[in-house]
């Protein structure tokens, strides 16, 4: 096998694990947005997620204990986010960035003494299942079962939200509170319940990140993974099943940036990392000029609703 | 069932403003200090580093007010687009732009050597209003959401100058990835306090230009229109898009010229931690200021206080930098709890 098609093959095996994270934050956000609420302090709720998994395993915890109090941890904090933005309904925005402020900065205050300790976390199946398959296949199924999860989540957030009731409803109130109101949906409790949901996705997100990512904590980990879902949500146009193909360009560039890095080929990394940003830039541009502003973003998004007040 | 009724209150006054705004402070710091209090500090040691060292030790003060410069200009930066309702979360993109922009002049000698500080100033917010005005216009024209669009900028300038630092501007000499260091004669001035510049006179100067614009100009009562009813503003003839576009340049402007200040004033050189961790102090100077621009200057100058005590924390006591963040999360968290409560009457009934 030559040099470049073994960095291909080694490029594409990583991407899933990248797109994972990514994945679960997407599709958590999707869920928060459709319902009308702009959570933008996933960033923080990760952390929290990810340093929490992290500390439970030094203290000897195993894997599902982990994963337990990395999603309860991220609940704790969207539970502040549901209290400032629903119940007394705050800018979403300014919730959010307080959200994302506190989570950042209890990780960082919780996880001052676990810093660079490694954890065993979460590894791959084993390699055999797929051995029958071709090489390149086989790489990319030989992966983790949290990895797994997050691919089985989004299509089964796309099922719950665009072919149920259930999803019906959350999306009358993402789209007009009032008349959803009027129907007799409970504005408050669908979006109390699509905000808590979501959040336990983005736990889960941040769990990825120590468990099956890096295998430790250090500070600054999520490294701007929560704001790149937060667009990603856009590039996905609120539809769970487009987040997969959103999260996999998000994951293959990053999962490129090493595999150049360790390749020594002189490459503009920083502009290849720039790339999908752009992308989304441009995507949002174009949909703007073609679409002329009809565009999918949930009319009734980040606009409290309280049946009292004037519109 | 008796229960809970919130219903809107139509008039708001400002006294009841002004108080709740106290109340949130007072609540937040409390939360805060009982906080570090069981973290094994005394009452009088976190009062003497709080308040006695950050403002009143000539050191502390000069770290204080450094650090204030650049905050007051990226919280000015957020009030103004707030003034028009306009979510500025890319601060920290339009504070590379200017950076990137002031280094290039030096780095090219753009422009008469005389006059090179004050290019660089020009370019500083022409990067910086660039930044923020094509989010802006992509909002206008394009319905394109701002707090996507400032928020992806933050990425695309951050990146464009960590690839400018690892390739062609590498400084030659020992192929670090900091920009060449800047002649002299291309320094903002030192005041003679400390590390304090000149650049805290562009601030004030900002400052008082911002408050003149958004209290007395036409483009700000046309602002407070738009803020208030974009709807009813456009039907009595206020160009709306263009009163917004305005504002978000002149924001993304004054974000540029803080990069410019850390740049010429500060570093005199480009390094790769020019433009970071502004996006929330910034929100939570122009958010405690209620976009006020003169309020933002006080409230940055006690934020900038607040890291100079984290600061003085994490070194005496190993409390870890984040805590900063943390604080400053609960201070705005109690601040907009308590102004749920003057925009909206509770009370028991049916």
């Amino acid at each position: 096998m030559g040099p470049v098609s073994a960095l291909l093959t080694a490029w594409v095996a990583t991407i899933p694990s990248f797109a994972a994270p990514f994945l679960f934050a997407t599709v958590g956000l999707i869920i928060n947005e459709r319902a009308g609420v702009m959570n933008l302090g996933v960033e923080g709720i990760m952390a929290v997620a990810a340093v929490v998994a992290v500390m439970i395993s030094l203290s000897g915890g195993d894997v599902p204990l982990a994963l337990l109090g990395a999603v309860g941890a991220g609940l704790a904090l969207t539970v502040m986010f549901a209290f400032m933005a629903v119940v007394l309904r705050v800018d979403q925005v300014l919730s959010g960035l307080v959200t994302f402020a506190m989570g950042i900065g209890v990780s960082g205050f919780l996880g001052d003494g676990f810093q660079n300790q490694p954890i065993g976390g979460l590894s791959a199946l084993p390699a055999g299942w797929f051995g029958w398959l071709p090489h390149v296949l086989a790489g990319v199924l030989d992966q983790d079962p949290l990895t797994y999860a997050s691919f089985v989540a989004a299509a089964l957030v796309w099922f719950v939200i665009e072919r149920t009731d259930l999803g019906l409803r959350l999306r009358a109130v993402g789209e007009d509170a009032p008349a959803a109101d009027a129907a007799g949906v409970s504005v408050f409790w669908m979006r109390i319940g699509a905000v808590m949901a979501g959040g336990a996705l983005c736990g889960l997100a941040g769990a990825h990140l120590s468990l099956v990512g890096s295998h430790l904590w250090v500070d600054d980990m999520v490294a701007g993974r929560g704001w790149i879902a937060v667009a990603m949500v856009t590039l996905s146009r609120w539809n769970a099943l487009r987040a997969i193909a959103a999260a996999l360009l998000f994951g293959a560039v990053e999962a490129l940036v090493p595999q150049l890095l360790s390749s020594g080929l002189n490459v503009p990394v920083y502009l290849i990392e720039m790339s999908p940003y752009l992308a989304t830039l441009g995507y949002l541009l174009v949909a703007g000029l073609f679409r002329g502003g009809a565009d999918a973003q949930p009319a009734d998004l980040a606009r409290p609703y309280l049946r009292e007040e004037r519109r | 069932m008796p229960m809970l009724r919130v219903s809107p209150r139509l008039e708001i006054s400002n006294r009841l403003l002004a108080l709740t705004l106290a109340l949130g402070i007072l609540t937040g710091l409390a939360v805060s200090t009982a906080f570090l209090l069981t973290q094994g500090m005394g009452f009088a040691d976190l009062a003497s580093q709080f308040i006695g060292y950050t403002l009143g030790d000539p050191a502390g003060l000069d770290q204080t007010l450094t650090r204030s410069i650049a905050l007051i200009m990226v919280g000015l930066s957020v009030a103004v687009c707030l003034r028009v309702k306009f979510w500025n979360i890319g601060v920290e993109g339009q504070l590379w732009a200017g950076a990137l922009a002031a280094t290039a002049v030096v780095l090219y000698h753009i422009g008469p050597a005389s006059l090179r500080l004050e290019t660089m100033f020009v370019a500083s917010m022409l990067g910086g209003g660039l930044w923020c005005g094509v989010c802006a216009a992509a909002k206008i024209y394009l319905r394109a959401n701002e707090v996507i669009t400032t928020l992806l900028m933050n990425y695309v300038a951050s990146m464009l100058a960590q690839q400018l630092l690892y390739g062609i501007w590498r400084n030659p000499t020992d192929s670090y990835p900091v920009s060449q260091t800047f002649p002299r004669a291309d320094r903002l001035a030192l005041l003679g306090f400390g590390h304090v510049h000149a650049g805290i006179i562009l601030s004030i100067a900002a400052a008082l230009f911002c408050w003149w614009l958004c209290t007395f100009s036409r483009v700000g009562v046309m602002a407070k229109a738009v803020a208030a009813n974009p709807v009813a503003a456009r039907a009595v003839g206020v160009p709306v898009g263009r009163v917004i576009l305005l504002m978000a340049t002149l924001a993304g402007a004054l974000s540029g010229i803080a990069g410019f200040g850390i740049v010429a004033g500060q570093e005199y050189k480009l390094t790769q931690f020019v433009g970071n961790d502004f996006i929330f102090p910034s929100i939570v100077v122009a958010y405690l200021a209620r976009a006020n621009p003169l309020g933002v200057v006080v409230a940055s100058v006690a934020i900038a206080a607040l890291y100079t005590a984290g600061d003085s924390l994490k070194a005496f006591y190993q409390l870890p930098g984040a805590t900063v963040l943390a604080i400053e999360a609960v201070l705005l968290f109690c601040v907009s709890c308590f102004e749920f409560l003057i925009r909206y009457r509770v009370a028991w009934g049916r």
